[in-house]
């Protein structure tokens, strides 16, 4: 693997070349010691490198204590270099500096596992909210999941502390975490000076339910359900990535068939996904009559995966080894057929929201910029990143499954405005229409599951989910989960919002939100 | 008058064209002007529901908004979502309640007037599903609010909810 020799030369001073493991994913593992960590950063934040994810394990192989796994990819390279870090205490230094993103993700570890990251500039609790008490640690593997005591009431100076904007004329809107659609709870803390946005602070982790501790302890196959329930309508890709995960430890060979259909319901996912954000930008600038041609498409998707698979999102479909069930032929074909009316019917509603009203335009143009420079140190990805000039395809930059046969070609716009995160997610849905029917009229025969053991190990998955890059860590021991760690893409994209905003009125901010589809679910895990 | 005052006026009298639908089903249908007569007969012809999210995972609240879209579109039933606890009916609840959510639900709860009622939707919602054992969850709605129904299902489809909302009416009148 000429990733590994390079990676060891980069390296050379660092970690000796016999430390560096080759993992089961397409991914590399170097150990690295304390003396060495911040050189090994600064070192790949000169690489420009991505960081990716970032997480903790207790009791990872021979270290009984803490490990880190910092996760990093780079463009050009399929592979992902994973620096692994055994803690000797339970304090380590921050790399938000270099990676803003790790923020999040040492706030996330200190409220796991009680990791102090003595010198980060946010040391705020992150999805433990005030209410649970202090020194608790769901994810140390001395905590039983039971339930815990909450504290009865919170003291005015342990409530959460926003971001406080002061001067002549600045005033604050808080809203949620309820809020007054059919939406997901979260908290949003704008900083208004007239009606233009000049701060906006995210507050999530509302819908937090302990995925990751409920996934300890669970056999393969009973934690794909937990993986469809990170987020309801990524069901497809988080249970595709979970069961690739266990598949590479096992050295599983899915059958072709079953990827082909693995295709299929991924893109459906993407399908079904887009047209709701589609309607729901035109429905947010009032314009149902324009909204409406995408309803009707994107039920008429529900009732196409439920004709499939017996759910309406696709659940209890996918699982470690293949799938449950077979597709009859039938139904491919009637999907089939549905596809080549669908791309005609779906231009036509562009057009129809494009052309009929100016005031459609005049909303969406200019509207939540997410600049290009915030791309990499917030790690955007999905068709948020895509909209505003990054070439970024989970899909293409670590292929799954037959994505690497496919001959995918990268779809991007460059001004990150609300326009072009509409019509980059149109052009999308034409691609995901035309995979489809491509899986369909190549479909191979031939089972759908492939018997095998499952074995202990552990492996990086990444899938492109709907919104974007979803990456799952899986650690197997005795044929059960030890450590399951999730980062879906909202979990990056949430931080993009607070920037996309800036400048913009506060009517705008619901569009912006609908245009960037973000979910709550996926993020507050 | 001018002519495009001619226009705008003209466009109000004329008669007007709308999209035939042909693909609505007939049970729903039927199911909806049932629901149609209950809500007429019992709350005075329109039901406010207020959406409460305690920790699902999104994929009710995309079912009930396919309600109001237009292969559903259950406004013509007298049903509407409300965006205030303060103008509704009924508090429609999904997910199993989370730790960070409890104080939330309770005081959306304390601010809808009473009489009110509250349909958990979801398996999470009916009884804490698959979230049931968590620590971050107290369990299902019941264990912070009172319901008065449970539609189950991961997720329930658009049709079973509106059967669970003919189910609530007969619980109503069965009260009185």
């Amino acid at each position: 693997m000429n990733h590994t020799k390079e990676l060891i030369s980069i390296f050379s001073k660092e970690i000796p070349a016999k430390n560096i493991v080759e993992g089961c994913n397409n991914e590399v593992y170097a150990p690295i010691n304390e003396e060495e960590f911040a050189k090994a950063i600064t070192t790949l934040s000169a690489r420009d490198s991505s960081l990716i994810s970032l997480f903790c394990a207790e009791s990872f192989g021979k270290n009984k204590g803490f490990t880190l796994f910092y996760a990093f990819e780079k463009a050009g390279s399929e592979e992902i270099i994973i620096l692994q870090r055994a803690l000797k205490s339970n304090h380590a230094n921050s790399i938000a500096e270099q990676f803003p993103s790790a923020s999040w993700y040492e706030r996330e570890i200190m409220d796991g596992f009680g990791v102090r990251f003595d010198d980060a500039f946010d040391k705020r609790r992150l999805f433990l909210h005030e209410r649970y008490p202090d020194d608790f640690h769901p994810l140390l593997k001395s905590f039983k999941n039971e339930k815990v005591k909450m504290k009865s009431s919170v003291k005015p100076e342990d409530e959460y502390q926003f971001r406080e904007v002061h001067g002549e004329g600045v005033y604050h809107i808080p809203v949620g975490p309820v809020h007054a659609g059919i939406i997901e709870p979260g908290h949003f803390r704008f900083s208004v000076i007239g009606e233009t946005i000049f701060n906006l602070e995210v507050r999530m982790f509302w819908k937090h339910r302990g995925i990751e501790k409920l996934a300890e302890g669970k056999t393969p196959l009973e934690c794909v359900r937990i993986a469809e329930t990170i987020s309801g309508d990524e069901t497809v890709a988080n249970a595709v990535a979970f069961s690739n995960a266990v598949e590479k430890i096992s050295n599983i060979n899915v059958p072709v068939r079953a990827w082909h259909l693995r295709t299929i319901f991924l893109e459906l996912e993407r399908i079904y996904s887009h047209l709701g954000d589609m309607a729901g930008m035109i429905i947010d600038i009032a314009y149902p009559v324009g909204a409406s041609p995408f309803f009707i498409l994107r039920e008429e998707m529900f009732r196409q995966n439920d004709a499939l698979t017996g759910s309406r999102f696709m659940k209890g479909i996918v699982a470690p080894s293949g799938l449950k069930k077979d597709i009859p032929e039938d139904a491919l074909g009637n999907l089939s057929s549905y596809l080549e009316a669908f791309s005609g019917r779906f231009c036509e509603a562009i057009k129809v929201a494009h052309s009929s009203s100016f005031s459609v335009i005049d909303r969406l143009e200019t509207t939540g910029v997410v600049r290009k420079d915030l791309i990499k140190p917030l790690h955007i990805t999905g068709p948020v990143a895509r909209a505003s000039g990054a070439l970024t395809d989970t899909r293409i930059d670590h292929p799954y499954g037959i994505y690497g046969n496919l001959g995918l070609s990268r779809k991007f716009l460059e001004r990150g405005d609300v326009i072009s995160r509409f019509d980059l997610k149109a052009a999308e849905v034409l691609d995901s229409v035309r995979i489809i029917r491509k899986m369909i009229k190549e479909m191979p025969k031939g089972s759908v599951i492939k018997a095998g053991d499952i074995a202990d190990g552990y492996a990086i998955s990444v899938v492109e989910a709907p919104r974007g890059q979803s990456v799952h860590w899986l650690y197997l021991k005795n044929g059960v989960v030890d450590r399951y760690k999730v980062r879906t893409a909202s979990f990056c994209n949430w931080q993009a919002i607070e920037h996309a905003v800036l400048g913009n009125i506060v009517p705008d901010f619901p569009l912006i939100n609908k245009s960037m589809n973000l979910s709550y679910a996926g993020t507050d895990l | 008058m001018g002519a495009n005052m001619l226009k705008v006026v003209s466009n109000v009298f004329k008669r007007k064209k709308t999209e035939d639908f042909k693909f609505r089903d007939a049970e729903f249908e039927e199911l909806g002007l049932r629901l149609k007569k209950e809500i007429g007969s019992i709350f005075g012809r329109s039901l406010a529901i207020r959406e409460l999210d305690s920790g699902s995972d999104n994929s009710t609240e995309i079912e009930l908004v396919n309600l109001t879209t237009p292969y559903y579109d259950v406004e013509r039933f007298g049903v509407s979502f409300v965006a205030s606890p303060r103008h509704a009916d009924v508090i429609i609840i999904t997910g199993a309640v989370t730790q960070n959510m409890a104080v939330a639900v309770k005081k959306t709860y304390d601010a809808t007037p009473a009489p009110k009622l509250v349909i958990a939707i979801g398996d999470d919602a009916c009884n804490g599903g698959i979230f049931k054992d968590s620590y971050a969850v107290l369990g299902g709605a019941d264990k912070i609010i009172p319901v008065d129904a449970k539609i189950p299902g991961n997720p329930p489809t658009p049709k079973e909810i509106l059967k669970g909302l003919l189910a609530l009416m007969k619980v109503i009148r069965n009260r009185k």
